[in-house]
């Protein structure tokens, strides 16, 4: 019909309300909002030492450089802190995605004897708040010899990212018309090469979703590795962040130092938020994040 | 008609877990059997690693809560003792109360906040994937890091907030935010709904899209208003990302930690101690492990009725 074919070229009306250029300067104005100080904090951690605990002013921007980042690097010892961030977070994020696509790969594609329950356990896992466990899980880590190392720190992050892992990559799985599947049975293919040759290419999608919300969880969290850890060595870069705000080296914090060591810690989220978007929202629209 | 003797799939459909249901005979039982013990193979690492570091700690966390647990010595079952020494726990409750009064203030503004961003970044123009990009940033750099920044930026003296006010002739330069519970609280809160907005705009978003345009077209040819059509075709067909994102942000406050850990510290005094960060000092400094370990089972139970309550709405929903 007439009516369908005109929504499907051109903008509805409800769309077209407005012209493009005020839509360009609303966003533009709005995003300023949420951009501007992330952009202002990048420009102070560039400030000397002395400038940033004055109030800015057009002067207090002439010496831009590397002081805090050299300072940081150097005498801090961050650089070990960043390192360990990076670790922790690339570890949690390949153990999860490879247990995660195996899991799924079960519960996808699979019936056998107590599917329905030990997945009704991957969900029961997913209401679980981490912040409600640290306690018992203190006592266990210990038990375990996991305590401030970051195997053990990324052991816990793997698990808390297991269940939406799971849970995503099951439906990925169910999603693959089973015809594809018995073709490849038909030829011979075991399970695991069905999965390697035959079905890797559709669930790519899934398993970058899954890397993602690994990655950004394990690199932004705090409160667990500020309990599993006690020792500078394996402080991930949050935690050796606090020590910079509460440490009085001489009466005084070293702000410069704490906006270079925030800004160390929020780009790497910006360039893989920014590059792999679209799986995000993927994410988002199969499955509840938790806050 | 005659049975077909090679095993074939009884659906007809495609998707879903293969169906052994349809009489397997000789080769296809022992296949079945195969797949059976393949599949017990590829969830067992999964099952494992969330049992060990999920569901064990959650038991374990309930049983230490009926114990003394001390640090040296024996440990003794003490029954409910550590939940009813909660109830007088002036520290407890307070922070408790403290928490609810958080989540009541930032819930509504991130819900609202959110819902204009959606509005805004819904349709498919030019500019909208990129609005949504930067709307969405700070919830991306996740609250630890951005308490830093806010931490240095309402310093006395040269934070920037403290500046910029002062300009504007709001608050003086010298203004002490962590130093008073109203304006830490203030703060924190400006600075969690800038922070969770971005996500409430992506989950209703994602449910706005799905919403057909016919809809908007009939009431826009009836002559309805922006606001009319919003209130009669969007929000009532939104509910169920508008309780989704509600949940997920109530939760979100329910658990909050990093922000005041890292900007007040629970100061001034413990005024702005949330539940998360009182159990944390329950523990890490006093070593109460059981009752550490009561206030974590109290704070479940509460997330876990929450949850259970958002299921029951939504599936009643569905009807």
């Amino acid at each position: 019909m007439f009516e369908q074919t005109a929504r499907r070229t051109e903008p509805s009306r409800r769309r077209a309300r407005g012209g493009l250029p005020l839509y360009l300067v609303a966003g533009a104005m709005i995003s300023a909002i949420f951009v501007v100080p992330l952009l202002w904090e990048i420009l102070r951690s560039f400030q000397a030492p002395g400038e940033i605990i004055s109030p800015p002013s057009l002067k207090s921007f002439s010496n831009l450089g590397f002081h805090n980042y050299v300072e940081l690097l150097s005498s801090d010892d961050i650089l070990r802190n960043v390192m360990n961030s990076l670790i922790v977070a690339v570890a949690t994020s390949a153990i999860t995605a490879l247990v995660a696509t195996l899991a799924g790969y079960g519960f996808g594609r699979f019936k056998f004897r107590g599917s329905s329950l030990a997945f009704a356990l991957v969900l029961l896992a997913f209401m679980v708040p981490f912040q409600a466990v640290l306690t018992p899980l203190f006592l266990e880590l210990h038990y375990l010899h996991l305590l401030n190392s970051l195997p053990g720190l990324a052991l816990f992050y793997t698990a808390f990212n297991l269940p939406f892992g799971t849970y995503l990559m099951r439906n990925t799985f169910l999603q693959i018309p089973n015809e594809l599947v018995d073709a490849a049975e038909v030829d011979g293919a075991s399970i695991m090469s069905t999965l390697t040759r035959v079905l890797r290419p559709m669930v790519v999608p899934g398993i970058a979703t899954t890397v993602l919300y690994a990655f950004l969880f394990s690199w932004t969290e705090f409160l667990g590795a500020l309990t599993f850890t006690t020792n500078d060595s394996v402080y991930t870069l949050p935690v050796a962040l606090v020590n910079v705000e509460s440490s009085d080296t001489y009466g005084q914090i070293n702000y410069g130092v704490l906006v270079a060591g925030a800004v160390i810690a929020m780009i790497p989220c910006i360039i893989i938020y920014v590059a792999l978007q679209r799986y995000y929202v993927r994410g988002l629209v199969s499955g509840a994040v938790k806050g | 008609m005659p049975r077909p003797t090679s095993p074939v799939r009884a659906a007809p459909f495609s998707g879903g877990p293969r169906s052994l249901s349809a009489k397997p005979v000789g080769r296809s039982r022992a296949r079945a059997r195969r797949e059976a013990r393949a599949a017990y193979a590829l969830i067992a690492p999964a099952i494992a690693i969330v049992g060990v570091f999920i569901l064990y700690p959650l038991g374990f966390g309930v049983y230490i809560s009926f114990t003394n647990w001390p640090l040296i010595g024996p440990i003794s079952w003490i029954g409910g003792a550590n939940y009813t020494a909660l109830i007088h726990n002036t520290v407890f409750i307070h922070s408790i109360l403290f928490t609810l009064e958080y989540t009541a203030i930032v819930t509504v503004p991130i819900l609202v906040f959110g819902y204009l961003l959606a509005v805004f970044v819904r349709s498919n123009r030019r500019g909208s994937t990129l609005f949504r990009t930067c709307f969405f940033l700070p919830f991306i750099i996740g609250l630890s890091t951005l308490s830093f920044l806010i931490y240095v930026e309402l310093q006395p003296g040269f934070g920037t907030v403290n500046v910029v006010l002062s300009k504007l002739h709001i608050v003086g330069i010298n203004t002490p935010w962590t130093a008073s519970t109203g304006l830490a609280l203030t703060a924190i809160c400006i600075l969690v709904v800038w922070f969770a907005s971005g996500l409430t705009m992506m989950l209703l978003m994602a449910g706005m899209q799905s919403i057909p345009e016919q809809l908007y077209e009939s009431a826009g040819i009836d002559g309805a208003s922006w606001w009319q059509s919003e209130r009669m075709i969007t929000i009532p067909l939104l509910r169920r990302s508008i309780v989704l994102s509600l949940v997920i942000s109530i939760i979100g406050s329910l658990l909050a930690f990093n922000q005041f850990f890292i900007i007040t510290d629970g100061g001034p005094g413990s005024s702005t101690q949330s539940v998360v960060m009182q159990i944390y000092e329950t523990f890490n400094a006093s070593m109460s492990v059981g009752s550490a370990s009561a206030m974590s089972v109290v704070l479940v139970a509460v997330v876990g009725f929450i949850t259970f309550l958002q299921i029951h709405f939504l599936s009643r929903d569905d009807v």
